[in-house]
């Protein structure tokens, strides 16, 4: 066994003792324990991945002494690798953007906490990502749970506890739904490890006994993950809990937390069901349906809102409705162009919060859209990257969300019965888009009738400007080169089948 | 690889954005000298790469695997970048005096290079990803010049310009991910792309997403039935800009119909189909509708904008036709509206500028007033009209003929009449500005006339494109044969 | 359908109990009676599990007298799973609990949406 495929291991590991420890350093030095923890698990995760596009298949790593199927397993294929990277990518920059904002937001002698939650949140979803035990991904689903939930409230105002009681009740319906789903797969087939559950799942459907039952479990287990990733119509905790806590923890639970359900999802499409089970279940027109729906009334909320975060967080609804409708799709094409946009989304949701916290804070911290009239002259760098953010949701070719539509469309045209309401739908939501998107580009481009508020220059902000430009690059690389990208996805899902 | 054709492309982008980056200069005069320097070296670039680089293709990088962004220099392209870099030299230099009293100034002419070399860029897009690429900048940075004076009225139709272009935009998408997988490739070329395997059977569906194509084209060409941002932009814009907007952003849109129709789907692939039939209706209809629409409007520049509306539709009737005779008319109709309609808005400018009168009524004797610039205007207004010797009327004869001769049932006649018809309008709607502003009338106070003739850089462009358009129709042979000679290829 | 019911009661009244607990979590307006909810409905899958794990006759897995054979005990698995699960849940729940004292010492009421109504008025 080679050296390197300890590394998931370690990522997780690593990630959750340095939470612990960061309770006992002093702020400082936590500060620096997270920003290096994450940096060195995103550079294991990078060998692990090119160590793994070399071996050209994936390996499970067996944890503890028992083989299967009775010991835990972790299992790393290239996709596994690469959203761990990806997500250690994005976390990192969330954190370094909203680094400064903390000081704000958060009593002083709460950032220990914060980064302790940040390296829990990380380290469950790195487990969420390698696990191959259904009943790890459970306990881990409840730990994010927890860890996001804290990142929201840490921040401590009513709407935020408030925020993120909502936020708990929607994930402990999921989780329960999940679980009981789990606990019937696990009735059903006697395993927990998913690819033992694979075969009997198998073996059932072959025999054609326990269809019922199997439908069952299809359906608690899609519509837990469902509610928690937030899914039209379960997307109500969403906007406040998004649009009140602080700037990092909204980039990192709208790119990272809800991503981490809908990866763990395909995972047990792929792994534990089988793709031509799931296809033939009709849960898949379900999720189709939602997607579709999410797509059209997300944007619509959008256009309504008044307050340029909960706006960014309805979008988020409408993006979470794309995954969905390319997981509907029942298609390899569809589920590439669905992994593809997780990256791409997660890339530009937490640039366009990000860059949204610098507008804000250039009109007297108020979010109402009348107030960010001229932001964009005050805080030339959000601006810049809050236009390049909105015009890669707008789906601007040269940008990552041209390339997600254009995946989600081609895999639209070869599924004769989805196709045209696919294809209608995208075209309707990518309107609306560009609706509220370009209504606030032009809002804060408008110069302002009196310079009521303070610009920032380049002095007070060099961390923020270097987030800023890091997605701004992450952002064009999705748009520019993304053949290499979507081939290696296509190879991680083959590895998963 | 040939990377000299992207200069007049990356040049004023470039210098657009340093304008708009760099602070104040230190006085107008020197903002001027600066705008007007790149304007020209932009021209030169444009000059440079037209004639060394025919043919050039220049494969920049890949997209994704089948969508490169690709630059290619047809003959098609030729003409339309010829055209834009007449009327945007003129239209700049003619705003040097225009804008002087409006806010911005700076950020007036960053944008104008930025979407000057974006123009460019349209005209050498060599397939339709990057087409559609440079389609959406330019909606988007030609939209800062229609809400660029910042009034209520200029945001609003700002918006509605934005939102018009990009349902467009978005209905030439849904077309595209149709045609991503029923095409051979992406690339333009003469005749059509489409893979006849995949295509058996799909014909309705590949129908309706040409049909999708020609129709968020037209968006910004203006043809019926959404061409409403165009009479709320046009007024709301400063008039230079409107002019840019009138004479060759639209031919954005109708550039984009010929690629889509002629070099991606192929004339034999739609002729005879009901795409043709409902486009060719909607042409007509159009025709129709705008100049009675314009023949009723007392604002000026929304007169005008409503007669863009009729005359673009007559370009779109000529492709509908999909006659030889027909296309070429069509492109050198092109040619004679982008003159005549910038020498039109630059008029129109200029009277707003000296007069501040916006209406038709109040214009009665601005010929004794500003005479040289009322005969330009009264030039320009019969080479819209199509009396000869204009350009105007070479190109309706083109189109009138070729609608004859194509033999579509009922379609070969109508057109010619309603074509007719509206010419007789648009004389009904142009000429009298002019007659009122040479004769006033008996009860007309002579005593209250003063000179007001524009200043000469307000003058020079205008005066320039008027003789250019009077020189096209004079001398119609040599753009004809040529047009002529690409055309039969495609056709 | 009948004869199964009867002979998997237990697997029955799990099914019932999550279903209420699901429900007073969705539906019930007063934060205490959601988190009993909670419970009500973990509690359930813990049922459902310990039902599955228990085979009819057998006793502790734990080797006692010798008797090695694996036909002699019941399932440990599902014991395992609802120890972790019990685990999990307790820590949910004193999660919540934390939040609703922190809610209830701000706005003096355990009604969610009256909570939201104040929110909006104060206009944070």
């Amino acid at each position: 066994m080679d050296f390197v495929q300890n590394f998931p291991f370690f990522s997780i590991m690593l990630s959750m003792f340095s939470g612990t420890v960061c309770s006992v350093l002093p702020r400082k030095a936590a500060k620096w324990v997270n920003t290096i923890v994450i940096s060195v698990v995103s550079v294991l995760s990078l060998i692990l991945l090119v160590y793994l596009i070399g071996k050209k298949e994936s390996y499970v790593y067996m944890m503890g002494h028992f083989p299967a199927p009775w010991g835990n397993e972790i299992r790393a294929g290239v996709l596994e690798a690469g959203m761990a990277l990806f997500f250690c990518v994005i976390m990192l920059l969330s954190m370094l953007g909203g680094r400064k904002k903390l000081h704000d937001e958060v009593v002083e002698s709460k950032h220990n906490m914060y980064y302790i939650l940040v390296n829990l949140l990380l380290s469950s979803l790195l487990a969420l990502v390698y696990t191959n035990d259904l009943f790890t991904a459970y306990v881990f689903v409840e730990i994010n749970t927890i860890a996001a939930c804290g990142l929201i409230m840490i921040r401590q105002n009513g709407r935020t506890i408030e925020a993120a009681v909502r936020y708990m009740i929607m994930s402990l319906l999921g989780s329960g739904l999940l679980l009981l789903g789990i606990c019937m797969l696990y009735d059903l087939t006697g395993h927990l490890l998913m690819s033992n559950i694979r075969e009997s799942v198998h073996m059932i459907m072959e025999d054609g006994t326990y269809r019922v039952p199997l439908l069952v479990t299809i359906t608690l287990i899609s519509v837990g993950l469902a509610i928690k990733s937030a899914l039209f119509p379960f997307h109500g905790w969403l906007p406040d809990a998004y649009g009140y806590s602080t700037v990092s923890s909204a980039a990192i639970l709208s790119s990272l937390v809800s991503k981490g359900y809908i990866f763990l999802l395909i995972k047990i499409i792929y792994r534990v069901l089988g793709f031509d089970v799931f296809g033939m279940s009709h849960i898949i027109d379900v999720l189709f349906a939602f997607g579709l729906m999410g797509m059209v009334f997300g944007s619509l909320n959008a256009i309504e809102e008044n307050d340029i975060r909960r706006m960014i967080a309805f979008s988020s609804v409408a993006q979470i409705g794309y995954i969905y409708m390319g997981i509907g799709m029942g298609t390899q094409a569809g589920m590439t162009a669905s992994v593809f946009h997780i990256l791409s989304h997660a890339a530009t949701k937490s640039l366009l919060f990000i860059a949204a916290i610098g507008l804000t804070d250039v009109s007297g911290g108020s979010r109402h859209f009348i107030d960010l009239t001229g932001a964009a002259y005050r805080n030339k760098w959000a601006g810049v990257t809050f236009t390049v953010g909105s015009l890669s949701m707008v789906g601007v070719p040269m940008f990552s969300g041209f390339i997600s539509k254009l995946l989600f469309a081609q895999a639209a045209v070869q599924n004769h019965v989805k196709m045209l309401p696919a294809l209608i739908v995208l075209a309707v939501s990518t309107v609306l888009n560009a609706i509220y998107f370009m209504k606030t580009v032009i809002r804060i481009y408008t110069p302002a009738q009196e310079d009521k508020y303070e610009s920032i220059t380049f002095k007070d902000m060099k961390s923020y400007v270097l987030a800023l430009v890091c997605f701004i690059i992450l952002n064009v690389i999705l748009g520019i080169s993304s053949q290499p990208i979507v081939d290696l996805i296509e190879q991680g899902l083959s590895m998963f089948a | 690889m040939s990377y000299f054709i992207l200069l007049p492309i990356v040049f004023p982008v470039l210098s657009g954005i340093f304008l708009l980056v760099r602070g104040e200069m230190k006085s107008r005069k020197n903002l001027l000298a600066v705008t007007g320097g790149l304007l020209v070296i932009t021209a030169l670039l444009a000059v440079l790469a037209l004639a060394f680089g025919r043919g050039e293709m220049l494969l920049l990088f890949d997209l994704t695997q089948t969508l490169p962004v690709l630059f290619k220099i047809d003959d098609m392209g030729m003409v339309f970048a010829v055209v834009a870099v007449l009327v945007f030299v003129c239209a700049g230099f003619f705003s040097f005096e225009y804008m002087k009293h409006e806010a911005h100034e700076r950020r007036y002419y960053g944008f104008y290079l930025i979407v000057f070399g974006i123009l460019m860029a349209l005209c050498f897009a060599g397939n339709l990803v990057t087409f559609y690429l440079f389609f959406e900048i330019l909606t988007l940075s030609s939209m800062t010049l229609v809400l660029h004076s910042g009034s209520k009225e200029a945001v609003m139709a700002g918006l509605k310009y934005l939102f018009y272009s990009l349902c467009g935009a978005y209905m030439v998408l849904f077309g595209f991910y149709f045609l991503s997988h029923y095409a051979n490739t992406l690339s333009f070329s003469e005749g059509s792309v489409l893979n006849p395997d995949l295509t058996a059977g799909h014909t309705g569906l590949l129908c309706a997403a040409a049909f999708a194509m020609i129709l968020g084209f037209s968006v910004k060409a203006g043809m019926f039935p959404m061409h409403a941002w165009l009479t709320a932009a046009h007024p709301a814009a400063p008039a230079p800009a409107s002019a840019v907007l009138s004479a060759v952003i639209v031919k954005a849109g109708v550039l984009g119909i010929i690629r889509v129709v002629y070099y991606l789907f192929g004339a034999s692939f739609l002729r005879d189909g009901w795409v043709q039939r409902v486009w060719m209706v909607l042409a007509l209809v159009t025709i129709f509708m705008g100049s009675l629409l314009a023949y009723r409007e007392p604002v000026l520049k929304k007169r005008l904008a409503y007669s863009t509306v009729s005359q673009v539709s007559y370009i779109l009737y000529g492709l509908a036709v999909m006659d030889g005779d027909a296309l070429a008319g069509g492109v050198l109709h092109v040619i004679c509206h982008s003159l005549v309609k910038a020498v039109l808005f630059l008029c129109a400018g200029a009277l707003i500028y000296r007069t501040g009168k916006t209406r038709v009524d109040e214009l009665r004797g601005v010929g004794k007033e500003m005479p040289c610039l009322m005969w330009c205007y009264t030039i320009a207004a019969l080479g819209l009209i199509g009396i000869p010797p204009t350009g105007g009327f070479i190109s309706k004869w083109y189109l009138a003929a070729g609608s004859l001769s194509s033999g579509i049932p009922g379609f070969s006649w109508i057109g010619p009449a309603v074509l007719l018809v509206s010419a007789l309008l648009t004389a009904g709607y142009l000429l009298p500005i002019a007659i009122c502003g040479f004769l006033p009338g008996d009860d007309f106070d002579y005593g209250k006339l003063v000179k007001k003739e524009p200043g000469g850089l307000m003058l020079a462009p205008i005066l320039l494109l008027t003789v250019l358009s009077v020189l096209i129709g004079l001398f119609p042979n040599a753009v004809l044969d040529f047009i002529r000679q690409f055309s039969a290829g495609i056709l | 359908m009948g004869a199964n019911l009867l002979v998997n009661y237990g697997e029955a009244v799990a099914m019932l109990l999550f279903v209420i607990g699901f429900t007073n979590l969705l539906l019930q307006k007063n934060l205490i009676k959601k988190i009993i909810g909670l419970n009500i409905m973990d509690s359930a899958v813990y049922l459902f599990l310990a039902e599955k794990g228990y085979i009819e006759g057998r006793t502790v897995p734990i080797v006692v007298n010798g008797v090695q054979d694996v036909e002699a005990y019941i399932n440990p698995i599902p014991s395992g799973l609802v120890l972790t699960g019990i685990v999990v849940s307790v820590s949910v729940t004193a999660l919540m609990l934390s939040l609703t004292i922190r809610l209830y010492r701000r706005y003096h009421t355990l009604d969610l949406d009256e909570i939201s109504t104040r929110l909006k008025k104060e206009g944070l």
